[in-house]
């Protein structure tokens, strides 16, 4: 994988309100491959759309680099950067028709009108708006708004798409229309894209890699399913899907699994690999991972979400401690009140060392 | 629930309202066409010949033993309309381009005593036209200034120029700052996002600022009373002494023709205003 931006020990702190400093990046490295699909992920005020703003030259950063195949980026402003934001408001120009927003770069660039016409043409007809050219955005839905915002940050052929939570004045199913094609979009580009979103399910969807921050630095960054089943730590765990955590002691080993214990006395096997007898870890388990069965954690439901074809069912252990957080299939003795039985594959199990 | 009596004393109320404020209006619109030149408050006939003898067409006048002084205040009153028009046209051009740019500087970038800039700018709209007016000429006269239309000039000018800025600021302030953004993320310098969307955006906030200062620049009395000279004098000073000389039926029809081009300009501001701009 060739690196098409890089970032390096990237910093940006601003002053609040009260006086005082907050570093909005806190000393950020990226890398990003040139057909790299990366979503920057995390919860409002982590850096993400500082570190968005920081690439397409809208925030300049009080130290670190940033390079974009080889050339330096770190003090272009941001109509010398060969990159193109989709913003979260689209801000389309009303007072043009969609045909001049999206030929807005070439215009700027000087293109003849012949250049123009052919490749505004040809950029609408990309995200499926071929023939809607000479309305005005005001005219547009707002599914058309965001294809319309696409196709004019495509058209100068940018090597990196910046989209800062393009999907999110979306409904869902539209959301999830767009989730695809946004990504068959990027395959038939070739470019990379950095997608800013708060949303988890979004960027599981779509990414290459995902990086999760908080408060300015990059907690971890990985596959969808390295950071799903491997998360580094309690934040990325937590922040990625449902997750039951325990906190447990390893009690014995018996060859390959390890039986540890929480405190209230609810019990469980791990991987043996790199546990040793009264260790303290953290166990991780998401809620597909346990099956109902007759061995495991004995308990009792406490209550039922119907999903459709699965369930989401919450079981208190008879051993006390909270409650664990199961999907399971509808069907057999999942009503509330039932007693259970918690079975789960020890290898499924995620243990992170530090508590 | 609607409860009738209510209802009829709010019409009631509602119609007296406007009553008010248009029927002095009314009321010299239908003078003005009484051929009554002695009394005009007593109706003779219907005659357009106020406004024709405005216009130089006929000889018709006020007094008629004494043609000539009439056709002189005539051309005075000609003369007084060339120089309002004159004065509105010229601080409409450098009040729009004035307050538009300093809205834009103020809302777009951060400098020192950013706020008290804006406080000063609103100053002139809040202080009494005659402070500003015995203010200007005191002014004048000390750094030796001859009373002009010059004079006139700037005075229009220093609180125009704070219409146009509060206009043009309240449009910028419900722009969308990412509409500049992805101007210059799709390659436009500072000046060539002013020019294509900056200034668009900013289109009927302008026009709107515009045209309020010329309606205001035509209008104003209090202020053009202190710095116009004895050459050059605006419609509203000429007529405030035509008045004070003994109130003619020419006054009507003057009076009526201003509201008539008010109305034009406001339904045109109206019309721009109600112009989607998204």
């Amino acid at each position: 994988m060739s690196a098409l931006l890089e970032i390096n020990a990237a910093r940006r702190e601003f002053v609040t309100p009260e006086g005082g400093r907050l570093a909005a990046l806190d000393g950020v490295d990226l890398t990003v491959g040139a057909n790299e699909f990366v979503t920057l992920l995390g919860p409002s005020g982590c850096g993400k759309t500082t570190l968005l703003r920081a690439i397409s030259g809208f925030e300049m950063l009080d130290s670190g680099t940033m390079r974009l195949g080889g050339a330096d980026l770190t003090v272009l402003p941001p109509f010398r950067r060969p990159v193109n934001t989709v913003f979260q408001s689209y801000a389309l120009f009303g007072h043009m028709t969609v045909a001049r927003n999206v030929g807005y770069a070439l215009e700027v660039a000087g293109a003849s009108r012949t250049v123009r016409e052919g490749q505004v043409a040809e950029a609408l007809e990309k995200v499926g708006l071929s023939g809607l050219g000479a309305r005005r955005p005001g005219q547009l839905s707002g599914g058309q708004r965001q294809r319309v915002a696409l196709a004019r940050a495509i058209i100068a052929k940018p090597r990196l798409l910046l989209l800062d939570e393009p999907l999110s004045a979306l409904d869902r199913n539209l959301r999830q229309q767009m989730q695809l094609e946004l990504k068959t979009l990027q395959h038939s580009l070739g470019i990379a894209f950095i997608f800013v979103t708060h949303d988890q399910e979004e960027a599981l969807t779509m990414s290459d890699r995902i990086v999760v921050m908080r408060a300015g630095r990059v907690e971890q960054i990985g596959t969808p399913r390295d950071i799903y089943r491997h998360p580094r730590n309690r934040f990325v765990a937590e922040f990625i899907g449902e997750t039951n955590l325990f906190a447990v002691t390893v009690d014995r080993i018996e060859g390959s699994l390890a039986l540890a214990r929480t405190g209230e006395g609810v019990e469980m096997h791990l991987p043996a690999t790199g546990r040793s007898v009264g260790e303290r870890v953290t166990a991780i388990l998401r809620p597909t991972d346990f099956t109902l069965g007759n061995g495991g954690i004995p308990g009792r439901v406490t209550r039922v979400v119907y999903l459709g074809s699965d369930l989401y069912i919450f079981v208190q252990p008879q051993t006390g401690g909270p409650e664990i957080r199961v999907i399971a299939r509808d069907g057999a003795g999942t009503e509330e009140g039932a007693a259970v039985h918690l079975a789960h594959d020890p290898t499924r199990v995620h243990v992170l060392e530090a508590m | 629930m609607r409860n009738p009596a209510g209802w009829a004393a709010l019409t009631a109320f509602s119609l007296v309202f406007f009553a008010f404020i248009y029927a002095p209006l009314f009321v010299i619109i239908g003078y003005s066409f009484n051929s009554n030149p002695v009394n005009m408050m007593i109706w003779e006939h219907f005659t357009f010949d106020w406004y024709t003898g405005l216009l130089g067409l006929s000889n018709r006048a006020t007094d008629v033993s004494n043609r000539a002084a009439y056709v002189e205040s005539t051309d005075q009153m000609l003369a007084a309309l060339r120089t309002s028009l004159t004065v509105a046209v010229i601080t409409t051009t450098i009040s729009t381009v004035i307050g538009t740019a300093t809205a834009i500087a103020l809302a777009r970038y951060r400098f020192r005593l950013r706020g008290i800039y804006n406080g000063f700018l609103m100053l002139p709209m809040m202080m009494p036209d005659i402070v500003l007016g015995i203010g200007l000429l005191i002014f004048f006269v000390s750094i030796g200034m001859k009373l002009s239309m010059l004079t006139i000039i700037i005075g229009h000018c220093t609180f125009l120029t704070s219409y146009v800025f509060i206009i043009v600021q309240a449009r910028i302030a419900g722009l969308d700052p990412a509409l500049e953004e992805a101007s210059a993320d799709l390659g436009a310098s500072e000046w060539v996002t002013l020019r294509k969307v900056l200034l668009p955006q900013l289109a009927p906030g302008i026009l709107g600022g515009a045209l309020l200062a010329f309606v205001i620049s035509m209008d104003d009395l209090v202020i053009t009373y202190f710095v116009s000279g004895t050459g050059d004098t605006t419609l509203p000073v000429f007529i405030f002494g035509m008045i004070r000389r003994g109130v003619k039926p020419e006054i009507n029809a003057i009076a009526t023709l201003i509201i008539l081009a008010s109305v034009v300009i406001a339904a045109f501001g109206l019309w721009l205003r109600s112009r989607k701009a998204d």
